[in-house]
Formats: C-alpha cells, structure tokens, sequence
C-alpha cells in the first residue's frame, strides 16, 4: 500500500504524563471514507490534530507524502480540515470569508464556494453571529468543500446538531465531495448515523487502536448469530465478543467464525457497527491480540 | 507581496475596520467642527506648547497649516493610542473567538499570521491614520478658511507650498512612526506575550514585574539596568516620532503674517528632510540594536506560542 494518504507507524502523543494516543499504527489508501470512532477521550481529536499538524506526536506518520510536523502549510494545500463545529470567525460575513479563503488557499475556488452555498440557507452577506449551529456547519462545509484537496479531514462536525442538519450535512458531503478519488476522514461517535457513508472504519479506544478495517472485511471476519434465549448458555460458552438484544431475541457477536455447533444453534445476522463499537471499545483488551502488526489497512 | 500575506492583513482590515475609519476621521471631523467656534486650541506635545487662539482671526494660510498639523497629530496619536491599548489582546484574539482552529486550517504559516497581524495593527493602521489625518487636516482648513475668510481665500491658499509641506511632514512622521516602534518591540512583544500566556493578567503582571525589577534588580546591580533601558525606549522612541524642539517654531508663527508663514512652509520640506536624515541617523546605536534584537525574540515567540498552543 505504498500509494497510502495516510501513513501512522507507532504514532504515539503525550499530554504530559497522559498519552492520548499509544503506538498507533494503521495506512489509508485513496478513494475511502474512513471513519474514526471512539467515545469521549478515546483520543479521535489529538489524532486529527497530528495529522494535521496541530499537534506534536512520536513515531512515524505521513500525510498525503507529508511530515504534518514539517510541511504543515505545504501538507494543508491539499488537505481540508473541519476542526469544530461553530469554529468560523462570528465577526465575519459569509462572503469576506470567501474572499480570504480565495486569498490564502490556492485550491480554494470561491466561484465553488458560492455556489455551493447557494444550495443552503446560508446567503454571502450573513453575518456568522447570526447564524444558528446547523448553518455555521452548512456554511462551514461549502467553503471547505470548494477546495480542491486530496483529503478532507472532519472532527465531529455534526456534534450538536439537530438530525435534519447532521443528515443535511451528510448529504453535502458524500453529493459535493467524495468522487471516489478523494478521501475523507471522519470522526464521531454517533457510530449509526454514519454508517452508511463508510468504506471503512478505525476505532480508537483510551488512545489505542482497537480496530482498522473496511466494511467489506469486517462483515466477513466478525459474525452475529441472532437465537433463541434456551441456547444462550451455549453461546457463552463460544465466547461471543457481546451478547446483546435483537429485536425478538438474543444475539452473540464473535470475532472470527464460531465452531460450527455454535453456528447451528443460530441465524447469521449482519453485524451492525454500533455493537461492534460497543464490544470493541468496552472490552479493547479482548482485540488486542487481533491487531495486525505494523501496516493495516484501514 | 505574497497574496496569503495580503489576505492576512485584508483579514485585519476587514475585522477592525470599523474601529479604525472611526478613529481615523474622528479627529478631522471634530477639530473641523470645533474651529467654527471662537475659542482657543491648543497644541501641546512634550513640554513645547502653542496656544493658538481665536483661530479665527489669523491669516488663512496659518489657519491651514495649524489645523493640518493639528488633526494630521492628534489622529496618529489616537491610532497610537488605541493600538497600545488593543495589541496585547490581539496575542490570544483568535483563541478567545474559538476561530484559531479555522485560521490554523488554512495554508499559512504561523510566522506569517502573526507578523501580518502585527503588521497591520502597529504599523500599516497607525501610518493610515497619519494619512488620512493629514489628509483630513487639509479638507477640514476648507470649513475653518471657508467660514472666516470665505471659500475663495480656502481655494487661493499657495497650495504648491502646502502640499510638499505636508507630504515631507508626512515623510517624518513616517520614518519616526517606524523607529518609535522598533524602540518600543520589546515592550509591546513583552506585554503581548505576557496576554498571550496569563490573558489579562499579562500586562499588569508584566508592569509589577518591570516595577519591581526597576526598585530592587537596578540597586543590586553594579550598574542600573532596567530603569535606564525603559527610559532610554521610551525618550528614544518619542524623539523619533516627534523632535519636541521643533515645536518651539510654533510659538513665533502663531503670530506671524502670512509672509512670514509662506516663508517658513517653502523652507519646511528642506527642514524635514534634514530632520529625517537626522532622526534615522540617531537610530544607529547599539541600544536601537538590542531593541529590535528584543523586538524580534518577543516576535519569534509569539509564532511560537501560536503554534504550540494553537
């Protein structure tokens, strides 16, 4: 995977006596929509600050061919970054921030921009004061969305927001964005809203990466056996990563294919990527032994 | 100039701006008004002063050329004066507005942002001012002209005297501006550095310190340090903006004919020149090197600091 955009090798970040992030080794190739999942402090923001250069790290990373520690301004010419929501200057009117954007991105082009924002609420000579949380996003996207990057990296973007502008958002992004060349690096932890937009997924846990993989390969190595609660003692005795509730029944979710006796007693399910978040990032000590060494594909 | 470079400081245009036009035609815009009214005004720098009253009646050429320099001062010193007072906050603007990450994103190096911001605020505002207070000065004699000796004697004023009076006062003030300044960078990177890192804090805790360093760092010293340094700053950098002595010319020419003025304005340009020279030529001591020597670590810092704590 040497074309990677994305390169960590035992990437690791301190605060202090914290580490945020712990020996982090995982690639990204072109053309996915990656998202990065974790809970609250699981470490998704210091590794986006690394990537773009916003923070120090140890180990190996490259960006788009990039040392972000180095080459930060040359990294962000071919990189959009959506830190925070609510994060545009409130001072600005929508428009003056397309007029400097044009100024200081080469790739930025503000005929995109305004057209963009033209399929939103949002109008040029609206001030970001009084925008509601919804458009500052929307307006937020439009703009980073007129750059023409390699990959665009997003931090939360929607946490906040009400569902019809999280889904509003979604759509931009997938409709005005991805174009099967471009990449994008998501992070969140509203695991089922963004399923769906996914190629793959990287879960971080207490700074740790506890799963890097795409959807297709993860619905072939972890296996949901949906079955009647008279045989859930010989599930737990399987082993199962989780056993959780499905609607009429129990459900067991392995790592790996179940021995065969196992899989007689139920129904192969899809497993969903919130209960795959659930069993990895409660108990991260179970997939550690699972983990490639060094390069995985994400 | 780079164009992200004009961007950055077309970003300080656009969010200061409000502020800035204000100040910059404030001071015309009042003294004019306040000219109409018999009274006296009074021009003071240092302890030179002229009293210059009942404007009224004096010969439209003095009208012109006092209110000009009137309003082309006390703008820059407004400017001066609202810049002193926003620079250390400008260390933490962007952080305090939660806007930093959205800046940071942009392909733009730290040492560029924050010397277009510096930039914009400590040099290219005040100078603006000085021109448009200049500037001003020039429209506003046609109010205090116009009214006391009506419209005509405003338009037969001997501009082609005037104007290179003003373009060489501007000349001056100019160079001075940007060597008070460089005699200042220690002091304003100092109290910009101390907001940046104790927010409000910085700039009374960076006066106790400096307080307290002048009474008792200086008397254990063999030789005093810190008192003379701030002395030498602050007289060096009010010498380079503004020579008091040369204010002393105004006491005789508040009650000079309009000869006489004529006289003193086709020789001024050549004054100033030479005052200029003389001015930059001071500059060229080992203690305007170790200020901007200063000047230049507190920037270094500062890029620094935005990139650390970015």
């Amino acid at each position: 995977m040497s074309d990677a955009l994305i390169r960590a090798t035992a990437l690791s970040l301190d605060y202090g006596r914290k580490r945020a992030l712990d020996d982090l080794s995982f690639a990204i190739p072109p053309g996915r929509v990656v998202g990065l999942l974790g809970h609250n402090g699981a470490g998704k923001t210091s590794l986006m600050r690394a990537l773009v250069g916003m923070a120090s790290f140890s180990g190996g990373l490259q960006v788009l061919g990039q040392d972000p520690r180095r080459d930060r301004v040359a990294l962000l010419e071919q990189l959009a970054y959506i830190p925070d929501v609510a994060i545009l200057p409130r001072w600005a009117r929508v428009g003056e921030l397309v007029t400097l954007m044009a100024g200081m991105h080469p790739k930025f082009s503000a005929e995109r921009a305004r057209t963009l924002l033209r399929r939103t609420s949002v109008g040029l000579n609206d001030k970001v004061k009084t925008l509601s949380r919804g458009m500052v996003v929307q307006a937020h996207l439009a703009l980073v969305a007129a750059i023409d990057a390699r990959l665009m990296i997003l931090d939360e973007p929607t946490l906040g927001l009400d569902l019809l502008s999280r889904k509003a958002f979604y759509e931009m992004l997938i409709e005005e964005w991805c174009d099967g060349e471009r990449s994008v690096l998501v992070s969140t932890h509203q695991v089922e809203e963004v399923e769906n937009l996914l190629s793959d997924v990287l879960m971080l846990n207490e700074g740790q990466l506890v799963l890097a993989i795409s959807l297709q390969d993860l619905e072939q190595r972890f296996v949901a056996l949906s079955h009647d609660p008279s045989v859930a003692d010989a599930m737990a005795a399987a082993h199962p990563l989780l056993r959780y509730r499905v609607q009429g029944g129990s459900a067991a979710l392995f790592d790996g294919a179940p021995p065969p006796e196992v899989q007689a007693l139920g129904q192969r399910l899809r497993p969903s990527l919130a209960d795959l978040f659930v069993a990895l990032t409660r108990r991260p000590e179970i997939n550690r032994p699972n983990r490639a060494n060094g390069d995985q594909g994400a | 100039m780079n164009s992200r470079f004009t961007a950055l400081l077309h970003r300080e245009w656009l969010q200061h701006r409000r502020g800035w036009l204000v100040l910059m035609v404030a001071p015309a815009s009042v003294l004019g008004l306040l000219s109409l009214f018999e009274g006296a005004l009074q021009i003071q720098v240092g302890a030179q002063s002229a009293d210059v009253s009942n404007m009224t009646a004096m010969p439209a050429l003095l009208q012109a050329s006092l209110m000009t320099l009137a309003v082309g001062l006390v703008t820059l010193a407004l400017a001066v004066l609202s810049v002193l007072f926003q620079l250390p906050g400008l260390a933490r603007r962007d952080q305090d507005d939660r806007s930093i990450d959205f800046w940071r994103a942009m392909p733009v190096s730290d040492t560029r942002s924050v010397a277009a911001t510096l930039l914009s605020h400590v040099l290219v505002f005040p100078w603006a001012a000085l021109v448009a207070g200049l500037l001003g000065g020039v429209l506003s004699t046609a109010l205090l002209v116009g009214t006391s000796h009506g419209l005509m004697a405003w338009l037969d004023l001997p501009w082609a005297t005037l104007l290179p009076s003003v373009l060489a006062l501007l000349l001056r003030l100019s160079v001075g501006l940007v060597l008070a300044l460089l005699w200042l960078s220690p002091l304003l990177m100092g109290a910009m550095l101390a907001s940046a890192a104790l927010r409000r804090w910085g700039v009374p805790v960076l006066a106790a310190v400096l307080f307290a360093a002048t009474r008792l760092l200086d008397p254990r010293l063999p030789v005093p340090l810190v008192q003379p340094a701030l002395k030498t700053m602050g007289s060096e950098a009010l010498q380079a903006l503004v020579r008091i002595d040369a204010f002393s010319a105004l006491e005789h020419i508040t009650s000079a004919e309009a000869d006489a003025v004529l006289n003193l304005l086709q020789t001024l340009p050549a004054g100033l020149w030479q005052d200029t020279i003389a001015t930059a030529a001071q500059a060229a001591t080992p203690g305007f090197a170790l200020a901007v020597l200063g000047g230049a670590l507190g920037f270094a810092s500062l890029a620094a600091m935005r990139r650390r704590h970015g």
